[in-house]
């Protein structure tokens, strides 16, 4: 089966949550393919947004477009509802890591229905996230 | 969009903060609260408020609430030469506390009521928050006068750095 990036609302995926909602830079913005639109925090950390994904998916690789973010958590979920949330990826100065491009390509193997991100601190009062990616394969039910 | 900025808010012990504080997000409500909601330019900004004891037996625990600080609000008494002495020592806590991130300030000048006591000057504050990059304003939390004032220099300057730091994200885009 080919993998695919299911953090896509192409794909199906859907913004159940933010805690930031700027009508002009809507967490929706890091679902839609483009690097050019993004999210924006508005205020104190932490900062999170969940996408869920139209049914559980094996998630290979894990990736983020962001500026300014310096720790961020990801859990996961693999229920019907965003609940239940483990964590499994933490990094820290992330801007460091790359400032321009996709932060931690992580090879990694899990399963998922939902992807929660947290950004713990940023170094700055204001961070963005352009896209995130999630590539993996739909699971066999 | 809706700002949420932690702001610390230090002072000398009975220079007036906590009744601004108090006076300001409670804004006639019958029960206490920590944060307050300011508009500007239709975007609404959302105080959460840390008052901080000026008292140094509780100094230790300010690097603690002081943790990604976003605004400051530095209350002191214009009837006290010393509370406005210890602005300095408040002011670099701080600032050592958000290293390579600008913090907006406000220094406030309070108890305005007290015209014959009054030993601090308005021009000697004024020019020293403007040397200090603070914006400067006085009121009086006793007769109620002028107490949003230093609020409403916050979420302005606050909303602003918002604005400046889209700008930035839209060209690194």
């Amino acid at each position: 089966m080919r993998a695919i990036d299911w953090c896509r609302s192409s794909a199906g995926a859907a913004l159940v949550l933010a805690t930031s909602s700027d009508e002009q830079h809507p967490a929706e913005n890091v679902a839609d393919g483009s690097s050019e639109t993004f999210w924006t925090t508005t205020g104190m950390f932490p900062q999170e947004f969940i996408i869920g994904f139209p049914k559980c998916v094996k998630i290979s690789k894990v990736a983020i477009q962001c500026y300014l973010v310096r720790t961020l958590r990801i859990e996961r979920s693999v229920s019907k509802d965003p609940v239940g949330f483990q964590q499994c990826i933490e990094k820290g100065k992330i801007l460091n890591l790359n400032q321009q491009g996709f932060c931690g390509n992580n090879v990694l193997s899990f399963s998922a229905t939902y992807l929660r991100f947290i950004i713990k601190s940023g170094f700055d009062h204001f961070v963005s996230v352009h896209r995130v990616m999630a590539e993996g394969t739909a699971e066999n039910t | 969009s809706c700002q949420v900025c932690p702001k610390c808010c230090a002072r000398d012990p009975t220079v007036g903060k906590s009744a601004l504080a108090q006076m300001f997000r409670n804004d006639g409500a019958h029960f206490q609260k920590n944060y307050t909601l300011v508009s500007v330019q239709q975007a609404q900004t959302e105080f959460f408020i840390f008052d901080s004891a000026g008292k140094d037996l509780f100094s230790e625990m300010l690097e603690k609430l002081w943790e990604q600080p976003n605004v400051l609000c530095l209350v002191y008494d214009v009837t006290n030469e010393q509370s406005f002495n210890n602005c300095a020592k408040w002011l670099e806590k701080l600032r050592a506390q958000a290293v390579g991130v600008h913090i907006p300030g406000v220094l406030v000048g309070n108890k305005t009521d007290l015209i014959g006591r009054r030993v601090v000057e308005q021009k000697q504050a004024q020019e020293w928050a403007e040397k200090h990059g603070l914006e400067y304003c006085e009121m009086s939390v006793k007769e109620m006068k002028n107490f949003e004032a230093p609020f409403h220099i916050l979420a302005k300057s606050f909303h602003q750095l918002y604005k400046e730091k889209v700008e930035t994200f839209h060209s690194l885009a």
